[in-house]
């Protein structure tokens, strides 16, 4: 009877051992088909692998996944700003790491999250205009998970952060410019971004002149869009709510200029706010300051 | 990596820096003076022999934003069944045929020789200077707070035989 157990007991572990070579057979056959170019065989294949209970705490068959979907963007997907492959080679070498923390399994992860990284940085860059925008984000919110992921320092991210919002901001304002009336929320947007770079980085000259320049175009154009039959009264408000818009606008120009005093948008910018809110002298200042700057 | 960042940035570069058109401002400026002369003319009424032809606004003195501004207004209203005509004035003796003359602040000298050559006619004279309408001219604009206001001389508007509606007297600041 003793007999007949233990032979059953070896014939199941001889069949786990069998079954779990098979897994590891796949991963062997999807490298196969990797090197031999055979694409949707090697993606069958390690895709298959990696669900198994027997191979998916195995970091090679994560990594070598990584592999299979990182050519098969560089082969089929690398005009698309979109491309899935890039993303699920990104989630396996991701997971490659967490599994298998030895060095030298660490290194070669982080040596293709990091080629996989900039080029979502890259397209995120591409992306920067007023149709594409929302790929830039999502792109751009994948380059900095991945990228921490390789250079946990906040600190070093911090300047692509500052870039990006940046010019962000002026997109958002480049979209609430051509419709002003049914754009309100891409103002909104474009302040939000320039009040991030400047939660990074307040003496940022850029955020801060681009913040200046929203609130004065916002205030002129709260008056040029007034009718003519505008009366006295409503006149009032318009100018009471203009002028708190020029005065919105002053302290993130000052801050511009006090960082670069020779800057001609921003000596313009502080001529014109002065002049609106009916400062003459101070905006001649600034006038004389910039012809000064022209004359040099 | 170096080289693709190097691509971002001068992308950012090229698209971060808002231009702001140098005469902006005083657009606006021009055009809260031109919704004032538009409601000037809706609470002053001018003699009947004032209410045929075109109603020619006069302005002495350069300033191109005003002088647009009143153009573009002068495109889309009327006053009653007249149409307006703006006009850049040179000379005093030019503003005898306006309807309303309006002395630019770096001619305000002119003030005296402006009045001198209305003598019998019908002109809302304003001007853009502090203390002028107690010295002839009818509005005046001034600036209190920021804010671009009006004051207005009710002897000096009536004395050409125009009639002022009490509601524009009530919005401005009174001078006797």
């Amino acid at each position: 009877m003793s007999k007949i157990k233990g032979t059953i007991i070896l014939g199941f572990l001889l069949l786990i051992a069998v079954f779990s070579n098979a897994q590891q057979s796949r991963v062997t056959a999807a490298y196969a088909f990797l090197q031999q170019s055979k694409l949707d065989s090697a993606k069958a294949n390690i895709d298959a692998a990696v669900v198994h209970p027997e191979t998916q705490t195995d970091g090679q068959a994560w990594y070598i996944r990584g592999f299979v979907y990182k050519t098969i963007y560089n082969q089929n997907e690398k005009g698309n700003k979109q491309s899935s492959a890039r993303i699920e080679a990104l989630v396996s070498f991701k997971k490659s790491v967490s599994i298998d923390p030895s060095e030298e399994n660490t290194q070669e992860n982080i040596k293709n999250i990091k080629y996989l990284a900039t080029t979502l940085y890259n397209d995120a860059a591409a992306s920067l205009d007023t149709i594409d925008y929302k790929i830039a984000i999502k792109n751009f919110d994948l380059f900095r998970e991945y990228y921490l992921l390789v250079d946990p320092s906040k600190e070093n991210f911090k300047q692509k952060e500052i870039d990006f919002s940046n010019a962000m901001g002026s997109v958002y304002t480049r979209i609430y410019d051509g419709d002003r009336k049914v754009r309100q929320e891409f103002l909104v947007l474009a302040k939000a971004s320039y009040n991030k770079v400047l939660a990074i980085d307040p003496n940022n000259i850029s955020a801060n002149y681009n913040m200046g320049i929203l609130y004065y175009n916002q205030a002129v154009h709260l008056i040029n869009q007034s009718d003519y039959d505008l009366d006295i009264v409503a006149l009032n408000d318009v100018q009471d709510n203009s002028i708190n818009l020029f005065k919105s606008s002053l302290p993130f120009m000052e801050k511009a200029y006090s960082l670069d005093p020779n800057r001609r948008e921003t000596l313009l910018g502080l001529s014109g706010i002065y002049f609106s809110l009916n400062e003459k002298e101070k905006s001649n200042e600034f006038k004389q300051k910039l012809e000064q700057i022209g004359n040099k | 990596m170096k080289k693709l960042l190097f691509i971002f940035v001068s992308v950012l570069l090229l698209s971060s820096w808002m231009l702001v058109p140098a005469d902006q401002s005083e657009e606006a400026n021009a055009k809260i003076k031109a919704i004032y002369i538009y409601n000037f003319t809706k609470y002053i009424e001018w003699p009947g022999t004032y209410k045929e032809g075109n109603f020619v606004v006069g302005v002495l003195g350069t300033s191109v934003p005003l002088v647009n501004e009143l153009n573009k207004m002068a495109g889309s209203k009327t006053v009653g069944t007249q149409k307006f005509e703006i006009k850049t004035v040179a000379t005093a003796a030019e503003c005898a045929k306006c309807h309303i003359v309006y002395i630019l602040s770096d001619n305000s000298k002119q003030l005296p020789d402006v009045i001198g050559k209305v003598k019998g006619k019908s002109p809302l004279i304003v001007t853009d200077k502090s203390g002028l309408a107690t010295k002839g001219s009818g509005i005046n604009f001034f600036i209190d707070g920021n804010k671009q206001k009006i004051e207005l001389n009710r002897t000096n508007i009536e004395k050409y035989k125009l009639k002022v509606a009490s509601t524009l007297v009530e919005m401005s600041v009174q001078i006797k």
